[in-house]
């Protein structure tokens, strides 16, 4: 049962690329009017998201947008787009709360965006990456209940596992683990201002190091200006490394749902760690 | 991506801005009488970093456009008179740096001031603005057109100018910047010259690639300012870089603000009236930022 998650042969890497589209709310939601140089939320709506998308498609690849509620509901029509893209549309807090909430303001707010995201987009949403990596005990059994099947906030592993979060037999979700230390654009240009071609080069090793290992690539990044990669410089040398990435066998772009579905139709392939 | 309308088919615009920012920046953490020791990197911006930087431009033959805040205005207006002599736009940054985030019913008032002075030294009232610390009320914009200036140089949150529609005839052109070609926050952060250089190089190809604005902001002062020798060695090689790239043009913000302005662009709204009602509801929780351990 406890096995470690393993990949058929062919697999050699699977890469999820996830988007955290972080508009205005992030600073909206602590109390900072979006002016000024607190504006790189409004560049996501405006050109981050376009850009990111135009890149993905220029390589056929899928990904998925993990979206704040409150930027939902200002910017339907980007949302609208990035699904009619075939992009995924998952959930990413309602203000990104960046903060510790009492468990029915959760509730509550993580029902609030599922239900933006939902009606924008007419179809249910299946996955969530916490704002800031905060959740609490009661967090998966509230994304479970909504038809979740996978969550992508966890740090602790290189791989997909089956998250146990109650006794009861369907008390289990698909954790799909990030990191916002490595694999993250924010670090490398909000403290060490690092030049995009050093990142690039810094993610190519992170790749060369995963690729036949672990063989699991989960990105985080950001559409806006400031921080985030939604820039030219920082959206090229993104194209750069999925064209470095598609130059190897095995390797499988997939969007977070499409490979939680994977995980679990080979539900046997996947460690079960209990948190119950 | 929609494609932008630069004036007679340039490829990509260049803005060279400078913030002047001298003794106003020290007189935020010292008094007049105690501009000595380490709060005398403004008066490095003055004494030895605005003739290097001018003489670069004029080498280059190059239009920037220094935004000057009003109380350095007053103490150098020989230098502000030598930056109109030499061709360079003048504009408008506030009198003493103030935070405009804060300001209250005092905005209009320094606002008037500063275009006063500027006006006063240069026989010219000053078409521009940009806010010290890049911070902005919700009632900047409005008064900006108020009082007759026509655009901003504040946000970051596009890669072409913008026009802002803010009710009325009222309106203010945008025209967006980028930390990631500001040597502020590089050389606050306390990188080498090498490493700007890097970035600048890697900023500038992609932006001029895909045709966006390329908005270049310097300073003046002698600790994250630009004019140190090594530092202007750097400046030198990247402005003779940027003009071998096909079809950059260089303009002042008011050259380009009047370009925008003569397309007609459907406005965007008021940036903050979106978020009005969730901030009137919202408690600061500006600390939040994750540093480093």
């Amino acid at each position: 049962m406890s096995q470690r998650t393993t990949f058929p042969e062919d697999m050699r890497c699977v890469v999820l690329i996830g988007i955290d589209f972080d508009g205005p709310s992030h600073e909206v939601g602590r109390g900072i009017a979006p002016l000024g140089k607190h504006s790189w939320g409004s560049y996501s709506a405006r050109c981050g998201v376009p850009r990111h998308m135009d890149m993905l498609a220029s390589h056929g690849i899928k990904g998925t947008f993990f979206i704040p509620g409150y930027d939902a509901e200002r910017h339907p029509r980007t949302i609208e787009q990035i699904d009619r893209n075939g992009f995924e549309v998952a959930a990413h807090g309602y203000l990104h709360e960046a903060w510790e909430l009492g468990a029915e303001e959760e509730e509550t707010l993580l029902r609030k965006t599922d239900r933006i995201l939902r009606d924008v987009v007419g179809k249910p949403v299946l996955g969530w990456r916490s704002p800031s990596g905060r959740k609490s005990d009661r967090t998966m059994a509230v994304l479970k209940s909504m038809g979740y099947v996978y969550d992508s906030s966890d740090k602790d592993y290189d791989r997909p596992y089956r998250l146990r979060f109650g006794k009861g037999r369907d008390d289990v979700i698909v954790e799909l683990p990030n990191n916002t230390y490595s694999l993250d654009d924010f670090p490398f240009y909000k403290f060490s201002y690092t030049p995009p071609s050093e990142v690039l080069g810094q993610w190519k090793a992170e790749f060369d190091a995963i690729y036949g290992v672990d063989r699991f690539f989960v990105f985080s990044l950001h559409p806006r200006s400031g921080w985030g990669s939604g820039t030219p410089s920082r959206t090229r040398i993104l194209s750069d490394l999925i064209a470095y990435m598609k130059g190897h066998d095995g390797v499988q772009f997939m969007d977070y749902r499409s490979f939680a579905q994977w995980c679990l139709q080979h539900r046997d392939n996947l460690e079960e760690v209990s948190f119950a | 991506m929609k494609p932008y309308t630069w004036p007679q088919g340039a490829r990509a615009v260049v803005l060279l801005t400078v913030n002047f920012d001298a003794e106003s920046f020290d007189l935020k953490e010292t008094a007049p009488d105690r501009l000595f020791g380490r709060y005398s990197y403004g008066r490095y911006a003055v004494r030895a970093g605005f003739p290097r930087l001018l003489a670069l431009f004029a080498k280059h033959g190059l239009p920037a456009t220094f935004f000057v805040p009003g109380a350095d205005a007053r103490r150098h207006p020989d230098l502000v008179r030598e930056l109109a002599a030499n061709g360079h736009e003048i504009a408008a940054r506030g009198v003493d740096l103030e935070n405009f985030a804060t300001l209250g019913d005092k905005e209009t008032e320094v606002l008037e001031t500063s275009r006063a002075i500027l006006a006063d030294i240069t026989g010219t009232a000053p078409m521009g603005f940009r806010a010290p610390g890049g911070e902005l009320s919700s009632r900047t914009l409005g008064h900006l057109a108020d009082l007759g200036f026509i655009y901003d140089a504040t946000f970051q949150d596009a890669d072409h100018p913008y026009v802002y529609g803010l009710g009325g005839e009222r309106k203010i052109v945008e025209l967006p910047s980028t930390f990631a070609l500001d040597d502020g926050p590089i050389y606050a952060a306390r990188h080498t010259h090498a490493r700007l250089l890097a970035i600048w190089r890697d900023e500038i190809q992609a932006m001029h690639a895909e045709g966006t604005l390329i908005p270049i902001t310097l300073h003046l002062r002698g600790d994250f300012g630009s004019t140190r020798a090594a530092r202007i060695a750097i400046l030198d090689t990247l402005l003779t870089e940027l003009k071998q790239l096909a079809g950059v043009r260089f303009m002042t913000c008011g050259q380009l603000a009047g370009h925008v302005l003569s397309l007609n662009l459907p406005t965007e709204p008021d940036p903050y009236l979106a978020h009005a009602e969730t901030l009137a509801k919202t408690v600061y929780r500006g600390d939040l930022a994750v540093r480093p351990l």
